[in-house]
């Protein structure tokens, strides 16, 4: 007797991604290709073609049961599949590939390490240093990349450890102001921003207070409200320069 | 066994007419080294089995695995002839192309050379500039045909061919000679713009290069090399063996009789024997006989290989040691080797050292023979006239001429490297085996030492100094644990003492710790004697003597001190070596004449240099630098903790080696530069063996790119005019309904708290004016200084800024207004729109000294320009300065791949307050012009009047509720709480308008642009055009010098295509062009980067996505991927389906 021949270990589906929506108690589910869905989010892809399968609502894509109609109708109010799938393809949830995933993680890590270097200096030389360095620097360190949180926090959290731990001289790199406050008040106020300065690179204090200054541009707001508050608005603040490195190439 | 010991050396210093200083050089492999040892093994410094196996000048452990020599060394031999003692001191130098530097730090230092070339493979690219160098430095080469034994071994060749081939070889070798003389006539002649009448006399000035006689054809003949001259040697240095013409007209004078000149004119040549008459007679050729040199000497020695090693014919072999009188001791007789056997007859038969030696001490200069044309081409470069020099300076002439050694005279010394020698090889460090009365001191110290340990607990610290003491003064360290520690922690005295203090002061610490390599300067002393704690003066490579005459010059402690326009230092000699190959000896003075190791100069020089004992001496030249370092690599250590070491090691590295480049770029990256792919490696080594010792990465570094816009272009990529109007780039399109672009170009944007209006325009600045702003960026820099120093004057009311500003104006504020009339006429010639534009230019970025530029055309706006330096700032509206921050910030970082912007114009069209307490303000800041009013929200007079505008205008409740508050807290001004700062919205909002007027033009890359010359003969240049088409090179020009062989190739080629260029072309060409890379320009990539097909031609030769072809996306351009958080997601969208 013929015995019934089933196909094992076959793996279907293999180039569908599953975007998934519950809405109204139901389960919605579209097809798409693989890695496109990001990209469609990201609005890097603007073809739907591109992204979508095939622009039927499914309930259930690996068993091929498509979405009754009433049911659409029902809950989205439409029965324009394409309009739905977009609508799916917003909101619905996504199982991401690994190597999706990695990709993001990878280039999220990259992004901090370019934005660290980029608002860091070695103190040594007043220089920012190289993007790859940062990343070693990282690694080092342990430092895990979060795909929730956006690199820019994350980056300033990276300053914060390298600067703690000793294995990489870092800093952030000084922002260069210009303060002017009008005679009466300026002594109040060179005494406050003095302790806020990194360095003082100009302080005249004739008639008027005049003062160039490096600071860390974490205390910006802070001398800020400083001049402001004790001049009552008659100080005049600038900033020279967002980020105090060292210009051009130096031979050794 | 040594038969030269240091003191006898001392005594051979003393004597400059019997001293000769020579290099070896070469083509890599010919056997420089080889010979060295033979010449080496004739001092009994290594065994004379050894000599070509060991190769003893080869000290590194690199050096020795590679098997080629890496760097130049030097050793001091004695030499015995006709009962006078020469002292010959050799250099020997490295053939490969990427070490030349190091031919030419020898070459500076030498009388003589040896100039080496393989029989077999003939003149070779190094060959030729290694002529060209000696030529160059006016030194006076032999010639030394090597590698004779593989005419016998290995081409089987019978002695006639083996004397053509000799004479074909040696015409190649005069050839060069030749090409080089000439060459060097040609130019004179052509730079000389008087009569004829005058270039036979200069003519003659020229061959007067190489030897001192007059008579023009005597001359030509003195250049050449010509075995009969006796200025040829023939060897093969592994066998041991050389001869020169001299040794045969020696022998057989005797035996035939003839007189010993006439054969030393005949041996080489068309001669030969007339058997019968015993006479010699011309035209050996013509009449099929034998020429001398191949009768008498190459069958000879054939005869001798024929039977060691060709047949083994024992008898045979005994038959010959015997007719030669040789002595060979029964252990070579019985060799199983042939080749040992060989050996021991040849080297004693004609001992290569021999052959060699007294070529050199007969044909080449003493340093007291020295030309004035040498002295004078060393004291002043050829753009300079001796004569202008002081009278002083000009009589050290004479003492470089007379090479006295007299205390009286100068003490003139150059400094042509400086030599990493391990602290420990130092010979004051070196072990020695103790005296007896030594090991007698040192058992009484111990004793003691036990004794005051059982007597209790004495202070260590005092004992401790005590055994230092001990040490130093024996002067010998011992692996044994006190002193190891007494090295340790008294080092610094000591080593101050020493002068060898390696860091300078920030890095006093890290002296503690005791540098590993200490610095030698190798040197040569051209007049007076040096004696050890003699002053000496280091004079930098700007000082000139005619400055002492004003009496303006200051003299420095060391190279930190010194300010821009000081270049002496003083120092004190401490530390005198010879060099003995791998060794150095101690010595406590050095006369004239010699090429000596000086220490304590690591902080005074840093690759080259002069010494003297007089100011009046200028600078040397710099020597000729035949390759220029061309392989660039980024830096970075393994951990991210040792940049400080790599710092430090760059340093020393930078020191320690005359062709290196060690730069730090803008991006914080290290980067070395080098000679070519070995070299690399050698430095690499070093760093991490040596200097650093730490692990390193090398990558190619970051290149640099620029962005910029176009006007729109007149033709699509398939090369067909575009018809309608301008195309729509995809780019472009997307911002079509974006309601803040008004038009291409042009953008409307709104601070984010809706109170104010900014109309920002992207236009593309001409060409002519980019440049020009790049060139002068030097001169922007001091107008901008000089604006914000006025601006500070006039805020604090100093007057001594402006007493400095007026020393500084006649200077720089002409140069300024010759800037503004250029820049200004470059606009006029670009058309009606930029006409008017030069006095409403606002500001330059980035940095504020870039090539870009922002334009004021606000209406009702009169700004003073940039160039007002007396601009009052009253009539400056306020946030004036954060628009300009804005325009830098967006300048600094385009929006393709955030790379700083070219040529870039920014228009501020329109500036308005919406809201009317702004504009009030404004208003009436404009009015009082009051400077002080920037910050207008919380001043408190203007206070009342923005809360009555407030109240009058803003209805809806949020507003109201600040004003209640503001009331209440007149402090704090809340409305800034809902954004922050206005000021940072204008700046935000200018920065965000700029990317998008830019971004709704055409926009481009930039690609920066090396012009590369290259020299090459005819033979390789299609090779040569091959290799830089494939790197989208192009050519600018290809002309030939005259009077030589060469093509001197000019082209440009991008920066990105440039790693691996020069090792490429040298394969390509097999070392016959090399090139040299020079940054040249900035050049538009004219591809769009976001270019996709539109036309139906377009898809036809491109396809639907046409991604496989845009060069601006080319995977090249991208070499620093990571460098723009956004390109790869913009430009290499993943995804596949």
């Amino acid at each position: 007797m013929a015995t019934l021949k089933q196909p094992t270990g076959q793996k279907r589906l293999t180039n569908v991604a599953v975007v998934r929506l519950k809405k109204g108690g139901k389960r919605f589910e579209i097809a798409c290709y693989p890695n496109k869905v990001v990209s469609w989010r990201n609005k890097v892809e603007t073809d739907i073609d591109e992204v979508l399968q095939t622009h039927a609502v499914f309930s259930n894509v690996s068993k091929g049961e498509m979405a009754k109609t009433a049911e659409l109708k029902k809950i989205f109010g439409t029965d324009n599949q394409t309009e739905i799938c977009l609508q799916i393809i917003a909101k619905g949830e996504l199982q991401v590939s690994e190597k999706e995933r990695h990709a993001q993680l990878e280039s999220m890590f990259k992004d901090i390490a370019t934005i660290v270097s980029d608002k860091c200096v070695n103190p040594d030389t007043n220089r920012p240093y190289p993007v790859t360095l940062i990343e070693t620097a990282m690694k080092d360190i342990h430092f895990s990349v979060k795909p929730t949180r956006s690199t820019k926090q994350q980056a300033l959290e990276v300053i914060k450890q390298l600067t703690e731990t000793d294995s990489i001289n870092i800093q952030r790199a000084h922002m260069q102001l210009k303060i002017t406050v009008p005679g009466k008040d300026g002594k109040k106020v060179r005494e406050k921003v003095k302790k806020l300065a990194t360095t003082v690179e100009q302080d005249d204090f004739s008639d008027d207070l005049e003062m160039v200054i490096l600071v860390d541009p974490g205390c910006y707001r802070e001398i800020h409200d400083i001049v402001v508050s004790a001049t009552k608005g008659k100080g005049q603040f600038e900033v020279l320069n967002l980020k105090h490195v060292e210009e051009g190439d130096e031979m050794m | 066994m040594r038969t030269t010991t240091p003191e006898k050396l001392v005594q051979l210093q003393k004597n400059p007419s019997n001293i000769r200083n020579i290099c070896i050089l070469a083509h890599v492999d010919h056997g420089k080294t080889t010979l060295a040892d033979s010449l080496v093994a004739s001092n009994g410094i290594i065994s004379q089995r050894m000599a070509g196996k060991l190769r003893y000048m080869d000290s590194r452990e690199d050096e020795q695995t590679r098997g080629i020599t890496m760097k130049s060394s030097a050793i001091s031999l004695a030499v015995q002839r006709d009962a006078q003692e020469y002292l010959v001191n050799l250099i020997d130098s490295p053939g490969h192309v990427d070490f030349s530097s190091e031919v030419s730090t020898a070459v500076r230092l030498c009388d003589g050379a040896v100039v080496v070339v393989d029989v077999v493979e003939g003149v070779c690219p190094q060959t030729h500039a290694v002529l060209r160098q000696a030529w160059l430095e006016n030194i006076k080469p032999v010639l030394v045909l090597n590698k004779l034994d593989r005419l016998i071994m290995e081409l089987k060749m019978d002695p006639l061919e083996a004397f053509f081939h000799l004479q074909v070889l040696l015409e190649q070798v005069n050839l060069v000679t030749n090409e080089l003389f000439t060459t060097e006539i040609m130019a004179k002649t052509s730079s000389q713009t008087d009569g004829a009448g005058q270039e036979k006399e200069k003519s003659k000035a020229v061959s007067n290069d190489w030897t001192i006689q007059a008579d023009d054809e005597d001359e030509e003949r003195n250049i050449f090399f010509s075995p009969t001259q006796g200025n040829v040697v023939f060897a093969s240095a592994y066998d041991g063996w050389g001869f020169t013409l001299n040794h045969f007209a020696d022998m057989f004078s005797k035996k035939l009789g003839i007189k010993k000149e006439v054969l030393q004119k005949t041996l080489w040549g068309d001669f030969y024997l007339n058997s019968k008459t015993k006479r010699i007679m011309k035209g050996a050729q013509s009449k099929v006989k034998k020429p001398l040199f191949v009768q008498f000497i190459l069958e000879n020695i054939w005869a001798v290989y024929e039977s060691v090693s060709v047949n083994r014919d024992a008898e045979m072999t005994e038959k010959i040691v015997k007719s030669l009188g040789l002595k060979i001791s029964p252990r070579d007789m019985r060799h199983n080797d042939p080749r040992m056997k060989l050996q021991a007859i040849m080297g004693q038969w004609l001992s290569v050292s021999r052959a060699v030696l007294d070529v050199v001490v007969e044909k080449l200069p003493s340093p007291l023979e020295i030309s004035e044309d040498r002295v004078e081409k060393l004291m002043c470069s050829q753009s300079q006239n001796f004569l202008s020099f002081p009278k002083a300076t000009q009589e050290l002439k004479d003492a470089f001429i007379s090479c006295s050694t007299s205390d009286n005279s100068p003490v003139i010394l150059f400094v042509s490297k400086m030599f990493p020698v391990e602290r420990k090889m130092l010979p004051q460090f070196k072990q020695r085996p103790l005296s007896e009365a030594e090991i007698q001191q040192r058992r009484q110290q111990a004793r003691q030492r036990h004794l005051e340990k059982m007597s209790g607990p004495t202070d260590v610290v005092n004992e401790k100094t005590k055994d230092e003491e001990v040490t130093t003064s024996q002067g010998s360290t011992v692996t044994s644990n006190g002193t190891a520690s007494a090295v340790n922690g008294g080092g610094a005295p000591s080593v101050e003492a020493n002068g060898i203090a390696m860091e300078i002061k920030a890095t006093k610490k890290e002296a503690e710790e005791e540098a590993p390599t200490v610095f030698v300067a190798f040197a040569r002393i051209y007049s007076g004697t040096v004696k050890k704690g003699q002053k000496l003066y280091v004079l930098g490579p700007k000082h000139d003597p005619s400055q002492v005459e004003e009496g303006a010059v200051r003299v420095g402690q060391s190279v930190d001190d010194l300010g821009t326009h000081d270049h002496i230092t003083a120092f004190t000699v401490s530390d005198l070596f010879l060099f003995m190959g791998r060794e150095l000896e101690h010595m406590d003075d050095i006369p004239a004449g010699n090429i000596l190791g000086i220490g304590g100069l690591e902080d005074h020089i840093l690759k080259s240099g002069t010494v003297s004992s007089t100011v009046m001496c200028p600078a040397f030249t710099d020597f000729y630098l035949d390759a220029s370092p061309i392989v660039r690599v980024a830096l970075e250590p393994k951990h991210a903790g040792d940049m400080v070491h790599l710092v430090r090691g760059l340093k020393l590295l930078n020191q320690a080696d005359p062709c290196v480049q060690v730069l730090v770029q803008e991006t914080g990256e290290h980067v070395i530069i080098t000679a070519g792919e070995v070299h690399l490696q050698r430095c690499l080594d070093d760093l991490r063996e040596r200097y650093a010792k730490i692990g390193l990465h090398a990558s190619s570094p970051i290149v640099p790119f620029r962005e910029t816009i176009i006007n729109p272009p007149k033709v699509d990529m398939v090369n067909e005019a575009v018809q309608d109007q301008p195309i729509k780039t995809a780019r472009a399109k997307e911002f079509e309904d974006d309601e803040e672009v008004i038009e291409t170009g042009l953008v409307e944007m709104y601070t984010t708290n809706q109170k104010c209006c900014i109309r920002i325009r992207a236009v593309s600045l001409p060409d002519a004016v980019t440049d020009l702003l790049e060139q002068n960026v030097n001169l922007l820099k001091t107008l901008h200084g000089l604006n914000r120093a006025k601006v500070y004057g006039q805020n604090s009311k100093v007057k001594d800024t402006g007493v400095k500003d007026k020393g500084v104006k006649d200077t720089v504020l002409e140069a300024l207004s010759h800037f503004k009339s250029s820049l200004s006429k470059a606009f006029t010639e670009e058309g009606k729109t930029w006409t008017d534009v030069i006095d409403n230019i606002w500001a330059f970025g980035p940095k504020r000294v870039g090539p870009n530029v922002l334009l004021n055309r606000v209406e009702g706006y009169d700004r003073p320009s940039v160039w007002d330096i007396q601009g009052s700032e009253g009539l400056l509206r306020d946030f004036d300065s954060n628009i300009v921050s804005g325009f830098q910030l967006a300048t600094i970082a385009g929006p393709l791949c955030e790379e700083p912007l070219r040529g870039v114009c920014f228009v501020i069209e329109k500036w308005e307050y919406l809201d009317m307490s702004y504009a009030k303000l404004a208003r009436i800041s404009e009015s009082e012009s009051d400077p002080k009013l920037t910050d207008l929200l919380s001043s408190s007079v203007e206070k009342n009047l923005i809360i009555e505008e407030v109240d009058e205008k803003c209805n809806d409740s949020d507003k109201e509720e600040d004003s209640c508050e503001e009331v209440k807290d007149v402090i704090k001004p809340q409305r800034k709480r809902e954004y922050g700062p206005f000021s940072g919205q204008i700046i935000s909002c200018v920065i965000a308008g700029c990317r998008k007027a830019f971004q709704t033009q055409p926009q481009r890359l930039m690609v920066a642009m090396y012009k590369c010359n290259i020299q090459a003969n005819s033979d390789v240049l299609g090779k040569l055009y091959g290799v830089l088409g494939k790197r989208n090179g192009s050519i600018l020009e290809g002309d030939m010098t005259e009077g030589s062989q060469t093509f001197n190739v000019v082209a440009t080629l991008p920066v990105v295509e440039s790693f691996g260029f020069a090792e490429n072309i040298r394969k390509k060409t097999s070392g016959l062009a090399s090139p040299q890379l020079v940054f040249s320009h900035w050049q538009v990539l004219d591809v769009d980067p976001f270019w996709v097909p539109t036309t139906e031609e377009e898809y036809l030769h491109f396809g639907e996505k046409a991604d496989s072809d845009n060069k601006a996306r080319h995977p090249n351009l991208v070499v620093n991927g990571e460098e723009g958080p956004e390109k790869p997601d913009k430009w290499f969208e993943g995804g596949y389906r």
